[in-house]
């Protein structure tokens, strides 16, 4: 219980709750996830060529021979990547960061991925870099501090902000749809 | 009245355990009410319970603990809240100490303070709110941007995402003064975001006070204070005085970038919005510095009317809360100011003084005695 309660999201309760449920199932799934726990901690490892998680030598995605090299976005976390990839809108590659520039929690540049970031465009023929940091002022920070790192290297490009596909204009929150007006786009 | 004619009213009160009331409740008329009763009787707690229940914070004390009775776990205040355009609204705030608030609007539980409070809903008049002239300049900065947040569209986000790049930009300069691992030039991207920031911060505080300027001249005269009565925004850093609100953000940048020697030397950032100041007085006579408890009262309270006057006119009539300050006035100036407040929003006035009258002072006043007329239980 006490290791369960270590995991986010999970309190005291949800930790019981879970216990619990494990004791009652039948044991070979409780093996199951077991064996599951000890592969994850034993043969996930970071993939060394864009830092997400990877089983093999690489990750699936810098695996794929298909994918267009010309194109690397760059997301705090490998968590970023999997939203990302279920648009299908997106076929280059990776880079994770690490993290986000937050002098206040001591990240400097130097504690993210930006030296690998930035040999990565110079070896592996990069011609955008798409930023996907996110939307927080310290996904912003970051997105300058590499905007200014890369200019007249590659083409820079960030994620639009705006309005959410399906909703009302009337309940968009004010700040959200400023963000979509600065970024309003020519339609003929 | 403003452009929908709107006004913030309270109609209905509960408190639970809050300074000395254990359980109390108070049904409020649409214009104006006092509460007349003996000093400690309770007056000032019932209007601290109206703030706590608008904008979740006392105007008279920072520490929520402060206002929990002695001995007892925790708070409770509810009010029925008409929010103008949306009818009522039941709102209810908690406190408990190490806990923390709970907050709920008509039921539901609300997590953010930001998402539950409401800015622009309450003008309180305490004797606590000197400060507003005669305080240190944050307080005269809070007492412009509590008005501003319900005047100037995404004010409130433009104030605390300035807050926080701030912070960022003076954690950096103070671990590139200890060679922790930072350079100063990596403060670029902190000031591109406090520039965007400050720069709506600037441009809302500059239309604030142009907008309060008049109003505050006439209501510091009409209260028997000074002729030529102002308020000026003293902005920081002021070499950037001259430059336009369109120029305002880049100058504040290419500042800011100029100044990360002197700033890390100092281990924060020594200029900028978070040290604007607003001048007070008449003339060239500063009344933050200069005046006398009762030309910083009446001061205040033209400042107040100043608020209360933009408010309604760019949002909605506040609800006006006048925590004794009747038995300081003159009866001249008392008269000015209950015709100033009869404006047919609704104004609490507390008072102890007996030689105020209020049935014959203030028209149409609903008096209340306290504790004899509020609904408490022992």
């Amino acid at each position: 219980m006490a290791e369960l309660s270590r995991l986010p999201g999970i309190g005291a309760r949800s930790a019981q709750r879970l216990a619990f449920h494990l004791l009652r199932q039948p044991s070979e799934r409780s093996l199951a996830l077991a064996a599951a726990l000890t592969g994850l901690a034993e043969r996930i490892h970071p993939c060394p060529r864009c830092f997400s998680f990877a089983e093999d030598e690489l990750c699936p995605i810098c695996a794929d021979q298909r994918r267009d090299p010309s194109l690397l976005c760059v997301v705090e976390e490998p968590s970023a990547i999997l939203p990302i990839e279920r648009t299908s809108e997106y076929r280059g590659y990776y880079h994770v960061l690490g993290g986000a520039l937050s002098p206040i929690d001591g990240v400097d540049p130097d504690d993210l991925r930006i030296a690998e970031l930035l040999a990565r465009v110079e070896a592996e023929g990069v011609a955008e870099v798409v930023i996907a940091t996110n939307p927080t002022m310290t996904g912003e920070a970051t997105a300058l501090y590499l905007a200014d790192a890369l200019r007249g290297k590659v083409r820079i490009t960030r994620l639009a902000s705006g309005l959410p596909v399906g909703a009302d204009l009337e309940h968009a929150d004010e700040l959200t749809l400023g963000r979509a007006l600065l970024g309003r786009r020519e339609l003929a | 009245m403003g452009p929908s004619g709107a006004s913030w009213r309270v109609s209905a009160l509960e408190l639970r355990d809050v300074r000395s009331w254990h359980r109390a409740s108070l049904v409020l008329g649409p214009g104006v009410t006092v509460l007349t009763g003996h000093n400690g009787a309770g007056k000032t707690s019932l209007v601290e319970a109206v703030v706590l229940a608008a904008v979740g914070a006392s105007p008279r004390s920072g520490q929520m603990g402060d206002l929990v009775r002695h001995g007892e776990r925790a708070l409770h205040v509810r009010a029925t809240l008409a929010v103008p355009g949306r009818g009522e609204t039941v709102r209810d705030l908690g406190y408990q100490p190490r806990v923390g608030r709970r907050l709920a609007e008509d039921g539901v539980p609300v997590a953010s303070l930001a998402a539950w409070r409401r800015p622009g809903s309450v003008l309180v008049f305490v004797p606590e709110e000197l400060r507003a002239v005669k305080g240190p300049p944050a307080a005269r900065r809070r007492g412009l941007d509590r008005v501003l947040e319900a005047v100037v569209p995404g004010f409130t986000e433009a104030v605390a995402t300035y807050g926080a790049a701030l912070a960022q930009r003076n954690a950096l300069l103070r671990r590139a003064k200890t060679g922790d691992g930072a350079a100063v030039a990596d403060a670029a991207p902190w000031e591109a975001q406090m520039a965007a920031a400050g720069a709506a911060v600037t441009r809302g505080r500059r239309q604030g006070i142009a907008m309060m300027a008049a109003p505050f001249a006439r209501w510091l005269a009409d209260l028997g204070g000074a002729s030529g009565g102002a308020v000026r925004l003293e902005a920081s850093p002021s070499r950037l005085d001259g430059v336009g609100d369109d120029g305002w953000q880049d100058a504040f940048r290419a500042y800011l970038a100029d100044r990360r020697g002197r700033d890390a030397a100092a281990g924060m950032t020594l200029a900028g919005p978070h040290r604007d100041d607003l001048w007070i007085g008449w003339d060239d006579f500063d009344a933050r510095r200069l005046g006398s408890q009762g030309e910083q009262r009446t001061a205040a309270l033209a400042l107040l009317l100043a608020h209360r006057d933009l408010l309604r006119e760019r949002a909605a009539r506040p609800i006006l809360l006048l925590d004794d300050v009747f038995s300081e006035l003159d009866p001249g100036r008392r008269h000015a100011l209950v015709e100033a407040v009869t404006d047919g929003g609704q104004t609490i006035i507390t008072t102890a003084d007996t030689g105020f009258e209020p049935q014959r002072e203030v028209p149409g006043a609903v008096v209340v005695r306290v504790p004899d007329d509020v609904d408490a239980a022992a």
